[in-house]
């Protein structure tokens, strides 16, 4: 049996984790070898020292032991345990990597590693071809985030730098968004010493993880799954308003402004990644090619986020990562790649 | 964690195995029905809880809530333990039921997720293992209640009238019927239901047993005690004893030892209606017609809500004589006794008596 995973992040690793634990050999073609290399460079940016997740955020197969069993026996220290049950752990940032690091090893990614960014993939009996490198039964699309969003209107504006790439802060900062990033980046813009002025177009949310905690639910998403397609294209759409959890280390000193104020040094864009699969070449192309079924910007996948059209029992392609949104609301999230993963290994153990 | 029904159902059958299993041969060991009892209380009400209130109520369930749902647990299942006379040792049961919700825990958190990737993700459900989870626990009921069954003791019928005296020499309840000429019980767990007796010395007779239960039988024409019990453990419930001249209605002495209650008996006749003596006993709710109720010889016991011609506590005995309805109450001087709301001719009582009347 032949299984590809297209996609080098953490979506892909954490899919190539799944699939070695159900003894399945999966080839991994992408860009960078180090699956969080991506994920760590934006973290840096943007000076991320804990995760916003909870201790089920982490790459491996099982949920047990988690990131607040592993920190407590490595410190010794209860507390870890403590705040996972009552659903306040937050691992640091460093734990996570170290962790993403000891998963790499133990699946096999550098052995099974293609460095390679694959352009076109064509269906073909029993199978897929992935460019000239061999066909594959079962291939898991895991392209990441189409690129980091900058409004039309600031393109041109040298001030301009977008919260996900390496920057310093200036004395007056204007930080565009209202999302995790927006919040951490008037706290370092705060820190900093600058004066931070929260440039929004609405007020955000706050709440403990970036979608309700329903959709991360099996319950949850079987009533997701019933809905229609306008009634999920509608609730997909309120679930991109920008949120950031609640508690006082959040609560900083900014100024409000509804545009840009001139006098600002320099405009910080927390306004997160293009959306839409349009943006990803591979997808895009897969998608006109084989005139596959669309809504308002998502891909329409079946509950398992396979792709219909394409799926059948003799062959698999499925999309991890934030383009599996039609399946897992929160498929850009460590458990929504993590739900994607389990549901396409056992397509590769059992088909 | 969010369990579908299924996953709640599911994850509780596999952490009721093992408690249930070790409640099996606890009770194998001891031996005692009671962890058996207990196991079976402990899933009635862990699966009615899942189906009835968990799963509607909590959609989502964090994993400190163990703790308040276990505690809901415990007092559930202590109440029906008390309801259904559920004979454990409090210390014992609280230590079971804690050591399997230990077991739950370890094995919801850590154990369950650690076998099956997708626990979590699916709600607690076990996937096949569910499915063998909930047939071993089946299996399990099937297999106790089959023993059960197979040990419970003969139900016998009589139909018509039997030449007695009827000798109960081992465990067995023994339904309707007329014995001519008495019962004679000398086995543990004797039930006699509904059953009347004629003649004979004593029309039942009770020798050093326990557990014996006398349910509605009719007693007459007996030479001597209607019902006579010496060194027994006896209830005996709306009874009906019709007592001939110079023999005593019903007799239960010599048994300090375990608790005996003679309770809605209607006695006639006789010199004694409801005699005690060196016994723990209640007596209460019986009618006694023409006679009276003594409670002697240094037992122990309550005298309450009975209609009799006397009511005698005496030779060192303690009673506690209440709401009964007398032509005379009696407690002898070196006797204690509470006497209170009674409605009584005469009440004389040692000065050690509390008395209101």
């Amino acid at each position: 049996m032949a299984v590809a995973i297209v996609g080098s992040g953490l979506a892909a690793l954490t899919a190539k984790a799944a699939l070695a634990d159900a003894d399945v050999h999966a080839v991994v073609f992408g860009d960078s070898p180090d699956p969080a290399a991506t994920w760590r460079r934006r973290a840096q940016a943007i000076r991320q020292t804990h995760m916003r997740s909870e201790s089920d955020g982490h790459c491996g197969t099982r949920t047990f032991p988690g990131l607040a069993v592993r920190d407590a026996m490595r410190r010794r220290d209860l507390r870890q345990l403590v705040e996972s049950v009552t659903d306040r752990y937050h691992p640091t940032v460093e734990l996570f990597l170290e962790h993403a690091d000891e998963v790499r090893r133990e699946c096999g990614w550098d052995e099974s590693f293609v460095q390679a960014r694959v352009r076109r993939l064509h269906p073909v009996e029993g199978g897929f071809e992935v460019d000239e490198r061999g066909t594959f039964r079962h291939v898991l699309l895991a392209p990441g985030h189409p690129g980091l969003h900058v409004p039309p209107e600031l393109a041109d504006d040298a001030r301009v730098v977008h919260a996900y790439e390496p920057h310093a802060y200036a004395d007056r900062v204007a930080v565009v968004g209202a999302g995790m990033a927006a919040a951490t980046e008037w706290r370092n813009a705060n820190a900093a010493g600058g004066e931070v002025i929260s440039v929004r177009r609405r007020e955000p949310l706050r709440r403990p993880l970036n979608l309700p905690r329903h959709l991360f639910t099996k319950r949850g998403l079987a009533t997701y799954h019933r809905l229609d397609v306008e009634s999920r294209v509608a609730l997909l759409r309120s679930l991109s308003t920008p949120s950031y959890p609640p508690g006082p280390q959040w609560d900083i000193p900014v100024r409000i402004a509804a545009a840009i104020p001139d006098a600002a040094d320099q405009v910080i864009c927390a306004t997160g990644f293009r959306r839409g699969f349009e943006h990803d070449p591979l997808l895009s192309a897969l998608a006109r090619e084989h005139a596959l079924e669309r809504a308002n910007g998502w891909l329409v996948l079946d509950d398992d986020a396979t792709v219909p059209a394409l799926t059948d029992a003799a062959r698999t392609l499925a999309v991890s990562g934030v383009h599996a949104q039609w399946a897992f609301p929160a498929a850009d999230t460590l458990a929504g790649m993590r739900y994607v993963a389990h549901r396409f290994a056992r397509r590769c153990r059992t088909r | 964690m969010s369990y579908t029904l299924r996953g709640r159902l599911e994850s509780r059958l596999a952490a009721v195995l093992l408690p249930f299993g070790v409640a099996i041969a606890l009770a194998a060991a001891l031996p005692a029905w009671w962890p058996v009892q207990l196991a079976a209380l402990m899933i009635a009400v862990g699966i009615t809880l899942d189906a009835a209130v968990y799963h509607p109520l909590l959609r989502y369930q964090p994993g400190w809530f163990a703790l308040p749902l276990g505690g809901l647990e415990l007092v559930l299942v202590t109440a029906l333990a008390f309801a259904f006379d559920v004979a454990a040792p409090l210390d014992a049961a609280v230590a079971f039921f804690a050591a399997s919700w230990l077991w739950a825990q370890i094995l919801g958190h850590a154990a369950l997720p650690l076998l099956r990737a997708e626990y979590a993700e699916d709600g607690g459900e076990l996937a096949r293992a569910g499915t063998l989870a909930a047939a071993g626990v089946a299996s399990a009921f099937v297999l106790v209640g089959g023993v059960a069954w197979a040990t419970q003791p003969p139900v016998v019928h009589l139909h018509g009238v039997v030449q007695g005296p009827l000798v109960l020499d081992h465990e067995q309840t023994l339904v309707g019927g007329v014995v001519r000429g008495g019962i004679v019980i000398t086995a543990d767990g004797v039930t006699v239901r509904g059953t009347t007796t004629i003649g004979g010395d004593y029309g039942i007779e009770v020798r050093e047993s326990h557990d014996v239960r006398l349910d509605r039988v009719t007693v007459v024409r007996a030479r001597e005690d209607g019902i006579h019990a010496r060194r027994s453990g006896v209830v005996i419930e709306n009874c009906n004893v019709l007592a001939g001249p110079g023999t005593q209605g019903v007799d239960v002495s010599f048994a300090m030892h375990e608790h005996s209650e003679i309770a809605g008996c209607r006695v006639a006749g006789g010199v004694s209606g409801i005699e005690v003596h060196y016994t723990m006993a209640s007596i209460r709710d019986n009618v006694v017609v023409g006679s009276g109720i003594s409670l002697t010889e240094m037992s122990m016991g309550s005298i309450e809500d009975n209609a009799a011609d006397s009511i005698y506590c005496g030779d060192w005995s303690l009673c506690e004589i209440e709401g009964n309805a007398a032509a005379s109450i009696r407690v002898n001087a070196n006797s204690d006794a509470r006497v209170r709301d009674n409605r009584a001719g005469r009440i004389s009582a040692s000065a050690d008596s509390i008395l209101r009347r």
